[in-house]
């Protein structure tokens, strides 16, 4: 493979743009690029990372597929997990499996809305995000916030196996089952198929509607185990912790290699991606400028960044 | 039987493709009157005022989102132009002294403001071919940016000239009544422009509006440019409505432009709709926030139930302007 | 001097050669026929003179002078007026919009003259007055209007830029003989004006009624170029096939000797009716194909897709091994022993930018119901439905993309031999494909009939179904008006039978 064709490939865009990041922000910041402060960096990029794999499910599936709604399932999660383990280990059980149980729930009103009653994905998650605001609000005023069991909390901050503590651990568990779901299942070669050319998939067989169903049911079920973890993060559940990860989700997928117009790309490289992201919103917060130039070069930087991937069609062929 | 289906519903159809926002005047209308039955003074002159005046800034902004969807792009940079272009004046104003002519030209500076901002957008989606979506959330940070160095903190009060004129009434009628009949003049006026007939041909399907030999990536600039000077538009009502400028005040509407511009009957994917409808998008959101409000539901209760509203009313809205027209 | 000139362009997408040589020369003041078959190239042609498509070769010249097109508004701006085959309208405009939307007539340098823009309008649209039909207003959405109505716009809106050159790529293909009739008038008109002209159709009587001179086209290549007056349908025949003249007429040969020894019949149509076709039956045994014939777009699509669950129907009944088959969609077809194959490889075959064993699996996938996907053994599978059609290509995981036209659709078919399907039909397969890759397809065809399978083959190409099919059923306004067997199925009767109150 040459050169050119090297730096098409997204991955290796990603990979790269994360080592002269960290060592840029090694010569801003001595000790930016110590193994701790990566460990500390992987476990944001993990949260991230994980809502962002529902999020390239979505957007793999093609129709204009994306799931602004993934910020509202995080903070709801989060809550509902806090509430039901209320600081003691032995909620944890239930609480994943109540957290699952509303993620799954939300995405599949997300995925009837889009497949039976044909709702363009964009209005049907924004719908269901202004409603998840709501309940938020709710749940917020009518119960006491909860905290997170020491048992998760532990999981994601202290060292569970070989120095990495459990949240990496999953990430890496979610990442090769991402791989092996995408590349060794019907399911995944479905996924695709849908993205690519939904009629053809559809001429061929696919059942089109289920697998989008499945797709956006995935995505709720992401967003709300990243909200386990999220709890786990910050020790107490607050509201509208999850709408950090709405836009930032669908970024990590870009540039991790996954068009928003869908049918190619894979998860491996969102979760460079979100690495990516991580690491540049952590050299900004490292750097002594004040919010307003933060958010200047984060904003300048994505844009700049958007320029090594998948670029729109020219018109002319 | 088809055939006879076709005839006897042809009319409805020729009407809703003319008037894609049929529906949205329905739902208006059923609202407004269920906002007069559960409190009389929602309907009154106030009442009406007060709401004209707090959603016009929406209406504008959904008018703004409108002209970008035309041609089957989007913007989710609107709300951070908002915030821009509110910092922008409010800062420009009190350094001019909060003279009237300092309320102008303040005004003048905000236009090209907005302007500046949706001609950067252009550039980057139509020129540049980056993904719409991703693009503008981008830039919405960068020129987030620009309004918190402007401006660090919220709460600079706008000069007592441009609210109080903004709020006021001139020969007893409200001053934002004779913004609507003006904003309704200049809508009227840009319906009929070519500017927005191209914008509608490109969102119809922009590879044969090419072939057609339309000069597509400059149109769809322009697109982003009539955005950019309505959001700042918007902006001026923002800081009438709140007399103060605020680096993030924002960023909340740039959803509700968008789900107000599908409330109005626009299409997402581009080439069919129209900027009334979205004024209706827009009041439909605020008569929502208020009947949820006068209906007398629990505080704590209000964002749900509003919530569910503009859902339903969205999918609504979607499945019906479809039936009517397939 | 000729008005326009083409030298030696060429295009090619990716590995597929869309264009390989390209002259052509057009006079002011005559018809320029352009023929070939389908996929031979001609629109590619076409498009790169009206600056759609950048060619990677060549040289254009205008009145002798050498020019480059930057786009098709500059190719409006240097006077290139084009009709495209697929069109170029909004759907949700209207007929008087779309017509001047190129250059919209201005009040104020800003807003739209709309008196002066119906004005225009209307000069194009009393043109076509009287033979428009129902329901075509100035003011009618195009989107509501029939395949017929939306083409007399695309050649009203070709006709509003008032250019010198035009450019008409099959624009008769979906009007009616009157409509036809009275666009060759206007053409008349404008020829005796100085314009200069390109017409491509496949009706033969069209283009030796209105063409002055024609260019035959042949896989990307244009052969030949012969005054009309001094040539021949045959010999235009026989320089779009590559074949002497003589043959031609010739009946074909005794496609299969299986006819006898034809099995139980496999598929059934019983008074299938539904949009745009109606009132069909036929039969189909195993090791028999059957061949759908007559003008492209007289049903024989929709018969296809509606057996296959792809298109509405409202009456009638199929039946599958003798059981009812009412498929509502693909997925119970294919269960039920049906395949399809589309002309139309990139709406409805090919899943683009996949690898090329995700195109070939999808089928297997659904027959046997798996979950997993395991790479090795599914390369397996389709080793001997891949190498009994002789697909080139470099490795399964390579996209489809990277295959030219022919071998692509060639992988579309290997997809239905993975696991044997009872049925197999054939909407136009060869659209866009080279020759040598016909021929394999062909012989495979021929030989998995002989294996048992019932096959329905419809071809635009009258040559592929009189080769192949052992008998005909010629469509005409969505019904089989004729049936052509034995020794009846000559080239002759074919286009009779076709063209017969078309």
């Amino acid at each position: 493979m040459n050169v050119g064709a090297l730096v098409r490939q997204p991955l290796v865009v990603a990979l790269a743009l994360i080592v002269v990041l960290l060592a840029f922000g090694e010569w801003l910041s001595p000790g930016f690029a110590a193994p701790q402060q990566i460990l500390r960096l992987l476990i944001v990029a993990a949260l991230l990372g994980i809502v962002a794999a529902g999020q390239n499910l979505v957007i793999l599936g093609g129709r204009e597929g994306i799931d602004l709604s993934v910020g509202g399932v995080v903070s709801l999660s989060a809550i509902v997990a806090g509430n039901l383990m209320s600081g003691a280990d032995s909620g944890i059980p239930l609480a994943i499996l109540g957290c699952v149980a509303t993620g799954a729930l939300f995405g599949l009103f997300n995925g009837l809305g889009v497949t039976l009653l044909r709702i363009p994905p964009l209005v049907m998650t924004l719908g269901m995000l202004g409603v998840l605001q709501g309940l938020l609000v709710v749940i917020r005023q009518g119960i006491p916030s909860g905290r997170a069991a020491p048992a998760l909390s532990q999981f994601v901050s202290q060292p569970f196996l070989l120095g990495l503590p459990g949240i990496i651990w999953l990430w890496i568990a979610i990442g090769v089952v991402m791989a092996l779901l995408l590349t060794r299942t019907v399911f995944g070669h479905r996924v695709y198929a849908i993205g690519s050319n939904e009629h053809a998939a559809y001429m061929a067989g696919v059942p089109v509607r289920l697998i989008r169903i499945a797709i956006f049911v995935l995505s709720g079920v992401f967003a709300a185990i990243a909200g386990i973890c999220l709890l786990g993060y910050s020790g107490s559940s607050f509201a509208n912790v999850g709408e950090q990860y709405m836009l930032p989700s669908i970024i990590a997928v870009v540039f991790g290699g996954t068009p928003l117009s869908g049918g190619k790309g894979g998860y491996t490289g969102t979760m460079a991606g979100a690495v990516l992201l991580t690491i540049l919103q952590s050299i900004l917060t490292t750097v002594h400028i004040d919010e307003s130039g933060r958010q200047m070069v984060f904003g300048a930087t994505l844009i700049l960044l958007m320029f090594f991937y998948g670029r729109g069609k020219a018109m002319r062929a | 039987m088809a055939g006879a289906a076709r005839t006897s519903s042809g009319g409805f159809r020729r009407w809703m493709e003319r008037y894609p926002f049929l529906p949205a005047l329905l739902i208006l209308a059923v609202l407004l009157a269920l906002n007069g039955f559960y409190q009389p003074r929602s309907v009154s002159l106030v009442g009406i005022t007060g709401l004209v005046k707090t959603y016009l800034a929406l209406m504008l902004l959904a008018v703004a989102q409108t002209y970008v969807v035309y041609a089957g792009d989007i913007d989710l940079s609107v709300g951070a132009i908002v915030s821009l272009v509110n910092c922008v004046i409010v800062v420009l104003m009190q350094y001019m002294g909060g003279t009237a002519f300092s309320a102008l030209g303040a005004i003048g500076v905000g236009l090209a403001v907005g302007l500046a901002c949706g001609l950067v957008n252009g550039l980057l989606v139509a020129t540049f071919r980056l993904q719409a979506i991703v693009a503008t959330f981008a830039t919405s940070i960068f020129f987030t940016g620009i309004a918190l160095y402007i401006l660090p903190v919220a709460g600079l009060p706008a000069p007592a000239a441009f609210w109080r004129t903004y709020g006021g009434r001139f020969l007893d009628i409200p001053f934002v009544f004779y913004v609507a009949v003006v904003l309704a003049v200049i809508l009227w006026a840009m319906a009929r422009t070519r500017l927005v007939m191209r914008l509608l041909a490109v969102g119809d399907d922009a590879q044969r509006a090419f072939q057609s030999g339309l000069p597509v990536t400059a149109i769809r600039v322009r697109g982003y440019v009539m955005t950019g000077l309505f959001s700042a538009l918007a902006a001026f009502c923002v800081t009438g409505d709140t007399a103060s400028g605020d680096p993030l005040v924002g960023g909340k509407m740039t959803l509700y432009s968008v789900a107000a511009v599908v409330l109005g009957g626009t299409a997402l994917s581009g080439g069919y709709g129209t900027v009334v409808g979205s004024v209706f998008g827009a009041l439909i959101i605020g008569l929502i926030n208020s009947l949820v409000y006068f209906v007398g539901t629990p505080s704590e209760w209000q964002n749900l139930v509003q919530g569910l509203a503009i859902l339903i009313a969205l999918m609504a809205g979607v499945v019906v302007g479809r039936r009517a027209r397939a | 001097m000729s008005k326009l000139k083409l030298s030696g362009v060429s295009k090619a997408y990716g590995a597929t050669l869309a264009l390989r040589r390209g002259d052509l020369e057009v006079e002011a003041g005559e018809v320029h026929v352009l023929i070939g078959s389908n996929g031979s190239g001609k629109s590619t042609l076409c498009k790169i003179a009206a600056g759609s498509v950048r060619p990677d070769a060549g040289e254009i010249t205008l009145d002798g002078r050498p020019v480059h097109i930057s786009g098709p508004q500059g190719a409006r701006a240097l006077g290139i007026g084009i009709f495209y085959q697929e069109l170029s309208l909004a759907a949700h405009r209207t007929v008087e919009e779309n017509i001047c939307l190129t250059n919209l007539p201005l009040k104020a340098g800003l807003f739209i003259d709309r008196q002066a823009l119906s004005a225009r309008a209307a000069r194009y649209i009393a043109l076509f007055d009287g033979v428009a039909g129902d329901g075509f207003a100035a003011d009618a959405t195009v989107g509501d209007l029939r395949a017929d109505q939306r083409q007399l716009v695309e050649i009203m809106k070709a006709l509003a830029t008032e250019a010198p050159i035009l450019i008409f790529d099959e624009p008769t293909s979906a009007l009616d003989s009157a409509q036809v009739e009275r666009f060759f008038d206007i053409l008349r008109g404008l020829k005796a004006e100085g314009r200069a002209m390109v017409f491509i159709s496949h009706r033969m009587d069209e283009i030796f009624s209105i063409g002055d001179r024609v260019t035959v086209i042949r896989d990307g290549e244009t052969v030949a170029t012969s005054r009309i007056a001094d040539t021949d349908q045959a010999t235009v025949i026989g320089q779009m096939v590559g074949e002497p003249p003589a043959r031609a007429a010739q009946a074909a040969p005794a496609a299969s000797a299986a006819e006898e020894a034809a099995g139980e019949p496999v598929l059934s149509v019983r008074g299938l009716t539904g949009p745009g076709y109606s009132d069909i039956s036929f039969e189909v045994r195993r090791g028999e194909i059957v061949g759908f014939g007559g003008l492209h777009g007289q049903g024989q699509s929709s018969v296809l897709r509606a057996i296959f669950g792809a298109h509405p129907v409202s009456a009638g009944e199929v039946t599958l091994k003798g059981e009812r088959l009412d498929a509502r969609s693909p997925r119970a077809a294919i269960l039920h022993g049906a395949a399809y194959v589309s002309g139309d490889r990139s709406r409805d075959g090919i899943i683009q930018g996949r690898p090329i064993i995700e195109n070939l699996t999808p089928i297997h996938y659904l027959r046997q119901r798996l979950v997993l996907a395991r790479p090795a053994a599914l390369r397996e599978k389709a080793r001997p439905a891949v190498e009994a059609l002789h697909t080139r290509f470099a490795g399964y995981s390579h996209p489809i993309n990277s295959l030219s036209g022919g071998n692509q659709q060639k992988i579309v078919i290997a997809r239905w031999l993975i696991d044997r399907p009872d049925v197999l039909l054939l909407d136009d397969p060869t659209k866009g494909v080279d020759l040598s890759a016909k021929n394999d397809l062909f012989s495979l065809i021929r030989k998995l009939a002989a294996e048992g399978l019932g096959i329905v083959l419809y071809s635009s190409e009258d040559a592929e179904l009189l080769a192949n099919a052992d008998r005909i059923l010629v469509f005409n306004g969505g019904q089989v008006t004729r049936e052509l067997a034995g020794d009846e199925r000559t080239r002759f009767n074919l286009y009779r039978a076709a063209y017969e109150a078309a």
